[in-house]
């Protein structure tokens, strides 16, 4: 381990040893815990929310080791793999490339760059289309298998100590780090916009999503890295403490970051209520500091900031080995595939290979998602590359689903107001949409839908609600922008 | 690899409940007050309520194929509101009545409105008032344990002993001949399916325990009812036993957990789930005390059904993070 992180992780000692200081006690009532102050059953003390619901949690890989996967022959790197701007490719086909060489940049706008996961030659530049419709830029780059890497990966030479703010904003944008859970907004731009105005940092373990296991096993296999790049997160926006957010179906993780934190008072562990959303940023900011994120404002708005326990872990490798975010941990799960696995994964590497790597198909899939299946995007590509934003590529057989594509009437139950995390009325926004009165959706509240899926899930007579309130967001959105400025 | 591949849109998976598991649980919690209607009143009660189950599921069907709609029998919504139908009825109606209830059930009441989760109204109420038009037949008890002729189409006069319900002692002043433990197991006289309050209450626990319903409806409607009564009992007598003669006696308790609670005419919301319960209550004690019937269930709960889309609205929860400064409203 670097120097640098040496110094930032030997903090001064407190008390005896004992962590209890360190795991959060709700309403001050003491949980069952263990002689090392840890809760050791899931209990009601969990921290929660109001909504949402318990999904069947699918957790086939939780005990699966993350495996390192083999190099793919062909990686296939989009230009756009977050939030902001497309990247401009830098390399002309025939070129040379090396592992961890920046490959596309952004200019003056909202986005980072991307980096090439191997050596070797740029075969094609291709413009496809995004699962979300929007065009993108794929570079196409034949691996010669000699994993040499580029002279631009250098370890970050000062110690963290003496490091400003802005180097640390600006070796993180240059590493290309977006964040990892799913929703990929540029680590780098987070960071500037909440320094000064946050108070809270959590760190977001909930993975709340069935079938994924991408943290969990990250956390059971190398917290400290995850520890240590939320130190230097932590450094740039002068915080004192940040919190890691844990569901409590997730016990063993509990231990093992319990054990990394030691005697550091950096830190603190909440255990989450196992609930779908617990891992969306709202509900996690409520659960934790009970304050509610208003619609349309950021969490740093109500002085909190999350980031992906991944993410952190990304940082600590940018600033230890130099190296960019050119690999991440995915779960390749779901019920076609024959042996489901925790791989860590070049980014560029196509389904495809996920497949091949795990065995094969048991049984044909019918949908491929890449993410979590409440939240995940159907694919329509099997080829389609693993990106910055992948935690999860999921083969699921339409043997559960194919019976649920005929919706039946509304019956009124009220399932999904008591599931919506936002509190809103799904009924009533799928109501005025289907009679297009989508000014009524909106008064029902159609724009604060985070769109989580709760409702859909759990509808008895199997209604779209989401893409009925997805249509009535779109509608409304178009319309405003349409509508003349005053 | 694969040829095909589904794209639609999230969530991939579904818990897997379905309308029909819902409503197979409901006549699940429906079976013990049936089994008991069976030993109190003999098969004739059986026998009403399988006719008004087949009308129900007939009429339906036929009026789902004249109209051109699925049919949606399948659902066993119609079951439901048959078995309700038939516990709403005496065992001593002639056969008719079943029949006439279900098709104006699940015609007018239901399937003009456009079938399942359209109706404004409870259908099986609406039918019951209706045949409330034919009041003498509707209106004929019978003792508890006296044999009834299980399959004539209707019964003669001299087949029946007959006896007053609970509810009309009660509104012709003073309290009724059966006792406080009959009133709640069930040995007295009334309609089938009201009879054993403690048989309708563990149906309406296994509906609670399942999360069919919650408890909203059915305490704030008992409760209402109860503290009403409660306080204001006749002169002379006894506050209490009052109390629990009048809870204890015609539809309360079925219609706490199975009619006031039906998904389709209650409010969706928490609070105006409440608000309906109360508002029930009140209505039924009202009718009770000063109605020309002696039972106020059937229309407390119509005349809620009608404001339930307001309930909705006045109760609309309070929005996570509150509503933008800028929205319209």
């Amino acid at each position: 381990m670097p120097a640098l992180i040496e110094i930032i992780i030997s903090v001064p000692e407190h008390g005896k040893a004992g962590y209890s200081q360190s795991v959060f006690h709700r309403k001050g009532i003491d949980r069952q815990v263990s002689s090392r102050g840890l809760p050791l059953v899931a209990d009601d003390m969990a921290y929660s929310f109001r909504g949402g619901t318990h999904v069947r949690e699918h957790k086939i890989t939780r005990k699966s080791p993350i495996e390192k996967m083999t190099a793919p022959p062909v990686v296939y790197i989009p230009m756009s793999q977050n939030i902001g701007a497309m990247c401009t490719p830098l390399v002309a086909v025939g070129d040379r490339v090396l592992k961890g060489q920046k490959i596309g940049d952004v200019e003056n706008a909202l986005g980072c760059p991307v980096h090439s996961s191997v050596s070797g030659t740029v075969k094609e530049i291709r413009e496809t289309v995004n699962p979300t419709g929007q065009k993108n830029k794929v570079v196409v780059i034949e691996n010669d298998f000699e994993e040499a890497v580029s002279d631009e990966v250098i370890p970050f030479a000062k110690t963290i100590q003496e490091t400003s703010t802005e180097e640390i904003v600006d070796w993180i944008r240059k590493s290309g780090i977006s964040g990892m859970g799913g929703a990929s907004f540029p680590t780098y731009a987070k960071i500037s916009s909440a320094i000064g105005k946050v108070d809270t940092m959590i760190i977001n373990c909930a993975e709340c999503e069935p079938y994924i296991t991408a943290n969990h096993r990250l956390l059971l296999e190398d917290p400290k890295s995850v520890l240590n790049g939320a130190k230097i997160i932590m450094k740039a926006l002068k915080l004192r403490t940040a919190t890691f957010a844990v569901e409590d179906n997730k016990f063993d993780a509990v231990h093992e970051i319990d054990n990394a934190i030691g005697r550091s008072k950096l830190f603190k562990v909440a255990i989450m209520k196992t609930k779908y959303p617990q891992g969306d940023e709202r509900q996690l900011i409520f659960a934790i500091t009970g304050k509610e994120i208003p619609q349309g404002k950021l969490p740093a708005d109500v002085g909190c900031v999350v980031f992906n326990a991944e993410t952190c872990a990304a940082v600590y490798r940018a600033f230890s080995t130099g190296m960019p975010l050119i690999e991440r941990i995915v779960t390749v799960s779901g019920d076609c595939l024959k042996e489901p696995k925790n791989l860590l994964v070049l980014i560029g590497t196509p389904y495809s290979d996920l497949v091949e790597f795990c065995g094969g198909f048991k049984r044909e899939p019918e949908k491929i998602i890449n993410g979590g299946p409440m939240m995940g995007m159907a694919q329509w590509d099997i080829n389609a590359p693993v990106t910055r934003g992948t935690s999860a590529v999921l083969f699921l057989s339409g043997r559960e689903n194919r019976k649920y594509n005929q919706p039946e009437n509304c019956i009124k139950c009220g399932r999904c107001v008591r599931a919506c995390p936002m509190h809103l009325m799904p009924n009533y926004i799928v109501a005025y949409t289907k009679l297009l009165d989508f000014g009524e959706a909106e008064n029902y509240g159609a724009m604060s839908c985070v769109e989580c899926g709760s409702c859909s899930y759990n509808c008895p007579a199997h209604i779209p609600i989401v893409q009925y309130i997805k249509v009535a967001k779109n509608t409304i959105r178009a319309s405003k922008s349409a509508a003349p400025k005053n | 690899m694969p040829d095909l591949l589904t794209v639609s849109p999230s969530p991939h998976i579904r818990n897997g409940i379905t309308t029909r598991r819902i409503n197979i649980d409901v006549i699940i919690a429906m079976l013990p007050a049936l089994v008991w209607a069976v030993y109190v009143f003999g098969f004739r009660s059986l026998f009403v309520v399988l006719v008004s189950v087949a009308s129900c599921v007939i009429f339906e069907a036929l009026f789902e194929l004249v109209v051109r709609r699925p049919v949606t029998v399948l659902d066993f919504s119609a079951v439901i509101s048959g078995i309700l139908l038939g516990f709403n009825l005496p065992a001593t109606v002639p056969l008719w009545i079943p029949i006439a209830g279900g098709a104006f059930a699940m015609i007018v009441a239901k399937g003009v409105f456009g079938g399942l989760g359209k109706n404004i109204v409870n259908p099986v109420l609406a039918a019951r008032v209706f045949l409330f038009s034919w009041t003498r037949v509707i209106n004929t008890f019978s003792k508890p344990f006296s044999a009834l002729p299980v399959f004539s189409f209707s019964l003669e006069e001299a087949d029946i002993v007959a006896s007053a319900t609970p509810l009309s002692a009660m509104k012709n002043g003073g309290l009724p001949d059966f006792s406080l433990v009959d009133m709640f197991l069930g040995t007295k006289s009334g309609c089938i399916g009201e009879v054993s309050a403690i048989l309708i209450a563990v149906g309406g626990i296994y509906l609670l325990i399942r999360k069919v319903i919650s408890w909203h409806i059915p305490v704030t409607y008992l409760g209402t009812v109860m503290l009403l009564t409660f306080i204001f009992p006749p002169s002379g007598t006894d506050a209490l036993q009052f109390m629990l003669y009048q809870v204890s006696s015609g539809g309360l308790i079925l219609a706490a957990f199975f009619m006031a609670t039906d998904y389709v005419t209650s409010p969706t919301t928490p609070t105006g789930k409440m608000i309906f319960g109360i508002g029930c209550g009140a209505i039924t004690v009202f009718i009770r005390y000063f109605g020309g019937y002696p039972e106020g269930v059937s229309f407390s709960i119509l005349i809620m059904n009608l404001l339930v889309g307001y309930i909705d609205k006045l109760t609309k929860p309070k929005r996570f993070g509150g509503v933008p400064k800028n929205a319209k409203q």
